[in-house]
C-alpha cells in the first residue's frame, strides 16, 4: 500500500524537525529528517505543508551529501529556510524541534551548476534569496578544484536581516569573495550601503567569462540581469530563479503559469535568454 | 472487432437500464427549467430533445470541490473516487475537450484524482444535429460529430441510432447486449452522412481561431484592445467555470474536530488574488493582464504546447459572459479589425 500511495503526486511525506534555527527576526532554518530519502539538487523546491494550514513552495537550502546512503533509516537531512510571510508560513514557524512538517518533491529544474566548471562563479543574492543560493555556494566549495573563483554579493534591508551569517563567515574563510551590503545601517555596521547592484566593481569577476546565479526580490533580479548582460555576460550564463504563487508544484493548478510556461515545472530556474523569450519578468 | 451498429430507438431505454445496473448512469435532466447532468433514477426522465448547450461534464472529472486527503493525526487517506459512471448525452465538443484534459492531467506528472475518475467513466456522446446559434465547434474540428476520440458516439437517424464505439471498453458495452443491435446497412451510412451534412449547414457562427491566432502573433493586437476588453470584465469567473477546458484549481485545508481534509476547488485566473505571492505581492494586479492571460493561454499557448486551441467552440462563455467579451465575440471583433486592414 505504501508503494501505491507514493504514486500519488500530491501525497506528502512526514518529516521530523530535528533542528530549528532563527536566522533573523522573521526567518528560520528548519532542518528536517523525512521518513523516506529524497534526491534533490540546488534550485529545486519542495511543497512544505502542515495539515490544517496548507502547502507552500520552499526551495531547498542545503546541498545533498554526495553518495548519501539510501538504505539508512529515514532520509537524509534537508534544510528549508522559511520566512514568516503569510498564514501558512506563520503556522509553520510555530512548529518547534521534535515537531513535524509534511513535504513532497523535489520539483522544478535545478541550477545548471555544470556551467560553472572551469569558470568563475558570481552569486548575487538579496534578502531571503540567499536560501536557494546557499547550496550553490556549498557545491562550489566542494568542487573548488574545478571552479576558478567564487564571488558572492549579498544584500539585505538591515544588518539584522542578513541571514546565514555563520555561513557567510565560513565561506569568506574558505576563499569566497563575500561582499555584503545593507539598505539601512544600524549601530555597529561599517560595511557597504545600498543595493547589491552598486557593488559590481567589488565582485572581482571577469563578467564575460563567468557564470552568475541570482535570487532575490524581483526588482533586484531585474536590474542584476540587465547589468550583467550589459557587462558582456552571455545571456545563457545569467541564471536566476523566480518566485510564484503555487498550489500543486507539478504544473496542474495553473497559478504559476506565465507566458506558456509553468514556473514550477519549466522553472523555477531560468536563464536570461528564457526570461526574455517568454517575457517572464 | 466490429465497432459500428444500429440501435432501434425503442431499444435505447432497455440498453440504458442495463447500463445503469453496472454503474451509475448520468444524463441530462430537466430540473425546474434548467438542464443539468444528474444521476438517473428513472430512465424515462432522460431528456433527449436538449439544446446543444448543456452543462459541461467537466465536473465529473474535476469537481467544483474535491477532497484529496483525509487525515486524522498521522494517518492519511487519499480520497480517490472510484465510482463507475456512464455519462449519457454528452456533446461532441465536450468529448473533444476530454481528449485535451486527458493529455493535460495525465502527461508528465499524472494527476491521481483525475486518473481514477477518468478510468471509471465512459462517455456516451450524441452527434449534434441541431447546433445552437452560439456554437462554433465546426470551425475548430471539435464537432458537431467526431471521427475519433470518443468512447461511444450515437447519431440520431430518426427512428434509430447509429452507434460507434471508439475503444475496446466501449465495444464491450454493445457486445454484451448485442441482441439489441443490428449491423449497419448502406442506407444507414448514407443517413448518417446526411445528418452530418445537415448539421454542418445549420451553424450560424463561422469562426477561424487560427486566423485570430496569426493576427495576435503578428503583433497586430495592441494593448489598448485588451484594455478595452478588460474594462468590460466583471471578474465573475463565469467563463472559466463553464469552460470545458479551464482547469485551474486552488488547494485548501479544512479542519474539523475529528480530522483535516485537504480539498481542491475550482479557481480562476481572472481573480486578482489568483497569483498573490508571499508577502502580498500581486504580479497580475492590473485587470488587463489577467484578461490577456486568459486569451493568450487559449489562443496562443495552448496550441504551442498541446497542438490544439484551448477552446472547443462550445459557446458557453457566449451565453454566460455579462460583459460580452466571450471567445466568439472577441474572435469576431478581431476578425473585423483584420478585415478593415488594421
Amino acid at each position: 500500500m505504501a508503494v501505491r500511495e507514493r504514486n500519488n503526486i500530491y501525497l506528502p511525506v512526514k518529516a521530523e524537525v530535528v533542528e530549528k534555527r532563527h536566522l533573523s527576526a522573521d526567518v528560520s532554518l528548519f532542518t528536517v529528517r523525512p521518513d523516506v530519502p529524497f534526491d534533490y539538487r540546488p534550485g529545486q523546491f519542495f511543497m512544505v505543508s502542515l495539515w490544517g494550514a496548507g502547502e507552500v513552495p520552499i526551495s531547498v537550502a542545503s546541498l545533498r551529501k554526495e553518495g548519501a546512503k539510501r538504505s539508512q533509516q529515514g532520509g537524509d537531512l534537508i534544510e528549508f529556510c522559511i520566512r514568516k510571510a503569510g498564514k501558512v508560513t506563520s503556522l509553520i514557524h510555530d512548529v518547534e524541534k521534535g515537531g513535524f512538517l509534511w513535504i513532497r518533491g523535489p520539483y522544478g529544474r535545478s541550477f545548471p551548476l555544470e556551467y560553472a566548471t572551469g569558470r568563475e562563479m558570481l552569486v548575487v543574492g538579496g534578502g531571503i534569496g540567499l536560501a536557494p543560493l546557499r547550496p550553490v555556494i556549498q557545491w562550489a566549495l566542494r568542487e573548488r578544484n574545478s571552479i576558478k573563483k567564487v564571488s558572492l554579493l549579498y544584500g539585505a534591508r538591515t544588518p539584522d536581516d542578513l541571514i546565514f551569517r555563520d555561513d557567510l563567515k565560513r565561506w569568506a574563510e574558505s576563499g569566497v569573495n563575500v561582499v555584503l551590503t545593507v539598505d539601512r545601517a544600524t549601530d555597529g555596521w561599517d560595511g557597504n550601503l545600498g543595493v547589491v547592484t552598486t557593488l559590481w566593481h567589488k565582485s572581482e569577476i571577469d563578467f564575460r567569462e563567468a557564470v552568475s546565479f541570482i535570487c532575490g526580490p524581483e526588482v533586484m533580479i531585474r536590474s542584476a540581469i540587465n547589468d550583467l548582460f550589459f557587462f558582456g555576460m552571455p545571456e545563457d550564463r545569467i541564471i536566476t530563479t523566480l518566485e510564484a504563487h503555487m498550489k500543486c508544484g507539478v504544473g496542474k493548478c495553473g497559478h504559476c503559469y506565465a507566458g506558456r510556461l509553468y514556473i514550477c515545472t519549466d522553472g523555477p530556474v531560468f536563464s536570461f535568454r528564457e526570461i526574455k523569450e517568454h517575457n517572464l519578468l | 472487432m466490429r465497432s459500428e451498429w444500429i440501435l432501434p430507438k425503442g431499444h435505447l431505454s432497455y440498453w440504458l437500464r442495463q447500463l445503469r445496473n453496472r454503474a451509475s448512469l448520468i444524463a441530462p435532466l430537466r430540473v425546474d427549467g434548467d438542464i443539468v447532468f444528474k444521476s438517473l433514477e428513472n430512465i424515462h426522465e432522460v431528456s433527449l430533445d436538449n439544446p446543444a448547450l448543456l452543462p459541461s461534464p467537466k465536473e465529473f472529472l474535476l469537481p467544483q470541490q474535491e477532497g484529496m486527503f483525509w487525515t486524522e493525526g498521522e494517518r492519511i487517506r487519499p480520497l480517490l473516487n472510484k465510482e463507475r459512471r456512464f455519462i449519457f448525452g454528452v456533446r461532441s465538443c465536450d468529448v473533444s475537450a476530454l481528449g485535451l484534459l486527458d493529455r493535460f492531467f495525465l502527461e508528465g506528472y499524472g494527476d491521481p484524482f483525475y486518473r481514477e475518475r477518468r478510468r471509471n467513466t465512459i462517455f456516451l456522446s450524441i452527434v449534434c444535429n441541431n447546433p445552437d446559434p452560439t456554437c462554433f465547434c465546426i470551425g475548430l474540428g471539435t464537432g458537431p460529430y467526431l471521427e475519433k476520440g470518443f468512447d461511444i458516439q450515437l447519431t440520431d437517424l430518426g427512428d434509430r441510432y447509429f452507434v460507434q464505439a471508439g475503444n475496446r471498453q466501449s465495444q464491450r458495452l454493445v457486445r454484451q447486449w448485442s441482441f439489441l443491435f443490428t449491423t449497419p446497412r448502406k442506407v444507414d451510412y448514407e443517413d448518417q452522412y446526411e445528418v452530418f451534412l445537415s448539421s454542418k449547414a445549420r451553424f450560424q457562427k463561422r469562426i477561424s481561431l487560427e486566423s485570430v491566432r496569426e493576427y495576435i502573433l503578428a503583433g497586430k493586437v495592441r494593448d489598448s484592445f485588451w484594455e478595452s476588453v478588460s474594462e468590460r470584465c466583471f471578474e465573475c469567473g463565469g467563463c472559466v467555470y463553464e469552460c470545458p477546458l479551464c482547469t485551474c484549481f486552488t488547494v485548501t485545508d479544512r479542519s474539523y474536530s475529528f480530522g483535516t481534509e485537504r480539498v481542491r476547488l475550482w479557481d480562476t485566473c481572472l481573480f486578482k488574488g489568483f497569483t498573490r505571492m508571499a508577502g502580498g505581492v500581486l504580479p497580475n494586479e492590473k485587470r488587463v493582464l489577467r484578461t490577456k492571460r486568459w486569451y493568450y493561454h487559449k489562443l496562443v499557448h495552448y496550441p504551442d504546447v498541446l497542438g490544439s486551441f484551448g477552446c472547443v467552440g462550445c459557446g458557453r462563455c457566449t451565453v454566460t459572459c455579462p460583459g460580452r467579451i466571450d471567445m466568439a465575440t472577441i474572435a469576431i471583433k478581431l476578425r473585423d479589425l483584420q478585415d478593415n486592414g488594421r
